[in-house]
C-alpha cells in the first residue's frame, strides 16, 4: 500500500513535470527577464545598448578593422614627416600601442583577439557573443581616453596640412572610438525616472478611473440583468447566445466597431448621444479628453457586462430556491431577501468575477489601443499602452520593462488584496 | 427564484437583446451601404435603398484578408491542441492523484494566469527575434501558452474533479494502474470538459491582439484582429471594408456561439461557482 502511494506520487509529479516546466519557462523566467532588462539602458535602435553590458567591453571586430591599419597608416606618416611632427606621432604610436598591450594582458581578451583576427583576415564576420569581450575598467578608460588623444592630435595636425594622408587617419581614429562599450547597467533609475515623470502617473490615474469605472458599473449592471433573466423564459438559448457574442468577438475588432459608432461625423452612436443630450457635439467623444474616457468605458461595459451577468446568473442558480420560500412564509419583503440570503450566498461569486473583472480591466490594452490609441493627449492612455509605446516606438526596451514591471506589481497587489477577502476558497477542492 | 415570466419581462428582454445586438445590426447594415452612403447625411439612414456586396468582395481582393483568417486558424488550432493535451495530464494529477504540493502548483497556475502580457512581452519579443521567429506560427504559438497553458489547467481541473470517484475505486480494484484508469475511465468521461476547455482556449487564441501586433507585423502572417486593426490607413479609414470583415468574422463565431453556448458558459462558470 505504502509503495501504492508512492509511485502514485512519482506519477504525479511525471504528468504535472510537462505543463510546470513549460509555465516556468514562457510565463515566470521572462517575468524575471523583464524585471532584468529594467535595470539596464537598453535601446534597440543603438548599437552600443542593444545588450545588456554588466562591465566595460571591447568590440573586437570594430577595434580590429581600425587599429592595425591605424597603426601601419602612422608608420608611413612617421616615415615622411618633418621632425616636429614625427615626434608628436611617434608618441601617439607609443601610446595606443601600450593600450593595446595592456588590452592584451588579460588572457581570454588576448585569445578572443587572435581568433576575431584571424576571421577578419578571412573576410568573414565574427559572431555577436566572440566579438564583445569583456574589460576591466581602468583598461577600457585608458584605451576611451589615448583613442580621443588620438583624434584630437591627428584633427588639428589635419586642419593645419601636416599630415599626407590626414583624412585617412581621422577616420581610422573615428572608428576606433566606437570600439569601447561603456556598461548600461543603470539599476534602478528608470523606476525613479518614471515614478517623478507625470505622464506615468497620469497613466496609473487613467488606468484607475478606467478599472473602478467599468467594473462597478459592469458589477451593478450584471448583477440586475442576472436577477432579472434568473426565471424560466422562452428563448432563454437565444438570450444566452446574445449575450456570449460581445464576449466572444475579439476585442480589437470590437473596438474598431466602436469606432466607427463614435465617429464625430457619421458615427450613429454619437449622434444619438447627441440628441438624447449625453453630450454638445458629436464630435466630443473622440476628441476630448472626458469623451474618450466615456467612449472606451462604454465599450468595455458593453463587451463585459453579458459575461459579468452570466457569471453572476451561475451563482444564483446554486441558490436553493427553499430559503426564499422560507423567508416569504415569514414576512420578508423582496428586498430583504436580496440582502439577507441573496447578496450573502452570492459573495464569492460576486468576489471571483470580481477579481478577474479588475485585473482585465487593470490590463486593458487591445480596446483602448485601437479605440483611441491613448489620446487625445494622452487622457486615455493606460499604463500598458504607455510601455508599449516605450518599448514599441521609442524602442526603449529597459525603460518599457521597468514600466511592465510596475504593471506586474500593481497587478500582484491588486490579486493580493482580492485572494485575501477570498481566502483559500478559490483553489481548494471543491468536490 | 424560479417564477413565470410576464409580458413586461418579454419587452424588457428584447430592449436588453437589442441594445447588445446594436452594433453588429449596425455594422451588417453598413456593410452592405455603397460607400458613399457612408459619409454625410445618408450616413444615419438604417437601410439603404442600393444595396451591395462590394465592400465584401473589396475585403478579398485589396486585402489578404483569406491569409489573415488562415493564420488565425492555424496558430488558435495548434495552440489549442498542444496546450490541451500538456494540460490534461496535469490536470488529471492534480485532480485526482494524492500529492505533496498540489495547492501550491494551482496557486502558480492561478497566478500565472493573472500575468498581465506586457509584463512578459519584451523578453520574450527579444527571445522570437533572436531565434528568427518574429513572422512565424511558431512566434505566436510560443507566446501564447503563457496564457492558454493556465488556462487549460485551471478548467480542466475543474471539469476531472467533477467525474465520480468511485469509477477510479472500481478501476483500482480492478487491478488497473492509474495511467491505465486514466485513458480507460476518466479520459472518456472528461471529453465533452476537454471540448469545452478547447473551445474557450481557441477564442482566447484567435481573440489575442498585444504578441500578433507586435512579433507578426508581416502582412503574410498577420493574424486576423491585427490584420483588420491595421485596415485603417494613416489618413483614411476604410470604413465600408472595415464592417463587412467584421461582418464575415463574426458569423462564424455566431455559429458557434448558438451552438456550443451551453459548454461555453459551464466553462466560463466552472472556475467561479462553487457547486
Amino acid at each position: 500500500m505504502k509503495n501504492e502511494k508512492k509511485s502514485e506520487r512519482r506519477l504525479a509529479y511525471i504528468l504535472v513535470a510537462p505543463s510546470l516546466l513549460l509555465i516556468l519557462a514562457v510565463a515566470i523566467w521572462p517575468v524575471i527577464q523583464s524585471f532584468y532588462f529594467s535595470l539596464f539602458d537598453y535601446r534597440l535602435n543603438n548599437p552600443a545598448k542593444s545588450a545588456l553590458h554588466l562591465d566595460y567591453s571591447l568590440n573586437l571586430e570594430r577595434y580590429l578593422e581600425n587599429y592595425p591599419f591605424l597603426m601601419s597608416a602612422l608608420k608611413q606618416e612617421i616615415a615622411q614627416a618633418t621632425d616636429a611632427e614625427k615626434e608628436q606621432l611617434e608618441s601617439l604610436q607609443e601610446k595606443l600601442q601600450q593600450v593595446d598591450e595592456e588590452i592584451r594582458a588579460d588572457k581570454e581578451a588576448a585569445k578572443r583577439y587572435e581568433q576575431v583576427d584571424e576571421i577578419l583576415n578571412n573576410f568573414e564576420v565574427p559572431s555577436e557573443e566572440l566579438k564583445i569581450v569583456s574589460i576591466d575598467e581602468e583598461a577600457a578608460q585608458h584605451l576611451t581616453k589615448t583613442i580621443s588623444e588620438t583624434k584630437q592630435t591627428l584633427k588639428t595636425l589635419n586642419e593645419n596640412g601636416q599630415l599626407k594622408q590626414g583624412d585617412k587617419l581621422t577616420g581610422l581614429a573615428n572608428g576606433l572610438s566606437g570600439a569601447v562599450i561603456e556598461p548600461n547597467f543603470v539599476g534602478l533609475a528608470h523606476y525613479k525616472n518614471y515614478l517623478s515623470d507625470s505622464r506615468l502617473w497620469k497613466a496609473l490615474w487613467n488606468t484607475t478611473v478606467f478599472t473602478v469605472i467599468s467594473v462597478s458599473i459592469e458589477l451593478v449592471l450584471g448583477l440586475a440583468i442576472a436577477l432579472l433573466i434568473n426565471k424560466a423564459f422562452f428563448g432563454r438559448g437565444l438570450v444566452r447566445a446574445t449575450i456570449l457574442i460581445p464576449w466572444a468577438i475579439p476585442t480589437a475588432v470590437s473596438a474598431l466597431m466602436w469606432k466607427f459608432l463614435y465617429d464625430g461625423q457619421n458615427g450613429i452612436v454619437a449622434k444619438y448621444f447627441a440628441d438624447i443630450g449625453i453630450i454638445n457635439d458629436m464630435s466630443e467623444l473622440l476628441t476630448t479628453g472626458t469623451g474618450a474616457m466615456f467612449a472606451v468605458i462604454f465599450a468595455d461595459v458593453w463587451k463585459t457586462t453579458p459575461y459579468m451577468a452570466l457569471l453572476l446568473l451561475a451563482g444564483l442558480q446554486t441558490i436553493p430556491s427553499s430559503l426564499y420560500e422560507a423567508a416569504s412564509i415569514d414576512g420578508a419583503t423582496k428586498w430583504q431577501q436580496f440582502v439577507k440570503i441573496t447578496l450573502p450566498l452570492l459573495k464569492s461569486s460576486i468576489l471571483v468575477a470580481l477579481l478577474f473583472r479588475t485585473l482585465d480591466a487593470f490590463r486593458v490594452f487591445d480596446l483602448i489601443f485601437v479605440l483611441t490609441g491613448g489620446g487625445p493627449a494622452n487622457s486615455t492612455e493606460t499604463i500598458s499602452i504607455l510601455a508599449y509605446k516605450v518599448m514599441f516606438s521609442q524602442t526603449n526596451f529597459g525603460g518599457g520593462s521597468a514600466l511592465a514591471v510596475i504593471v506586474f506589481i500593481c497587478v500582484a497587489i491588486i490579486s493580493t488584496i482580492y485572494i485575501k477577502i477570498l481566502g483559500a476558497d478559490l483553489i481548494s477542492d471543491r468536490k | 427564484m424560479q417564477k413565470k415570466a410576464g409580458p413586461l419581462f418579454y419587452v424588457f428582454l428584447f430592449v436588453f437583446v437589442f441594445l447588445i445586438m446594436f452594433p453588429f445590426l449596425w455594422i451588417l447594415l453598413s456593410s452592405i451601404k455603397p460607400l458613399t452612403e457612408l459619409f454625410g447625411d445618408e450616413a444615419f439612414n438604417w437601410f439603404t435603398s442600393h444595396p451591395t456586396l462590394k465592400s465584401y468582395v473589396s475585403v478579398f481582393v485589396n486585402y489578404p484578408f483569406l491569409k489573415y483568417l488562415w493564420n488565425s486558424t492555424v496558430i488558435a488550432t495548434i495552440t489549442t491542441v498542444y496546450t490541451v493535451f500538456v494540460a490534461a495530464f496535469a490536470a488529471y494529477a492534480i485532480a485526482r492523484l494524492d500529492f505533496k504540493g498540489k495547492s501550491i502548483i494551482l496557486g502558480i497556475v492561478l497566478s500565472v494566469s493573472m500575468f498581465p502580457q506586457i509584463a512578459t512581452i519584451s523578453p520574450i519579443y527579444m527571445f522570437v527575434k533572436k531565434f528568427g521567429l518574429t513572422n512565424s506560427y511558431l512566434g505566436l504559438i510560443i507566446p501564447y501558452t503563457t496564457f492558454a497553458l493556465p488556462l487549460s489547467i485551471w478548467l480542466l481541473v475543474t471539469f476531472f474533479r467533477k467525474i465520480p470517484f468511485d469509477l477510479e475505486e472500481a478501476a483500482k480494484m480492478d487491478g488497473a494502474t492509474p495511467l491505465q484508469t486514466y485513458f480507460k475511465v476518466i479520459l472518456p468521461l472528461a471529453v465533452p470538459g476537454i471540448f469545452t476547455t478547447s473551445i474557450l482556449v481557441f477564442i482566447a487564441a484567435w481573440n489575442e491582439f498585444l504578441f500578433a501586433l507586435t512579433i507578426n507585423t508581416a502582412e503574410n502572417y498577420k493574424t486576423v484582429p491585427v490584420g483588420i486593426a491595421m485596415f485603417q490607413g494613416q489618413y483614411t479609414i476604410p470604413w465600408g471594408e472595415i464592417s463587412a470583415a467584421t461582418v464575415i468574422v463574426t458569423i462564424p463565431l455566431v455559429i458557434m456561439v448558438l451552438l456550443f453556448q451551453r459548454r461555453i458558459v459551464s466553462g466560463l462558470t466552472s472556475g467561479s461557482v462553487k457547486e
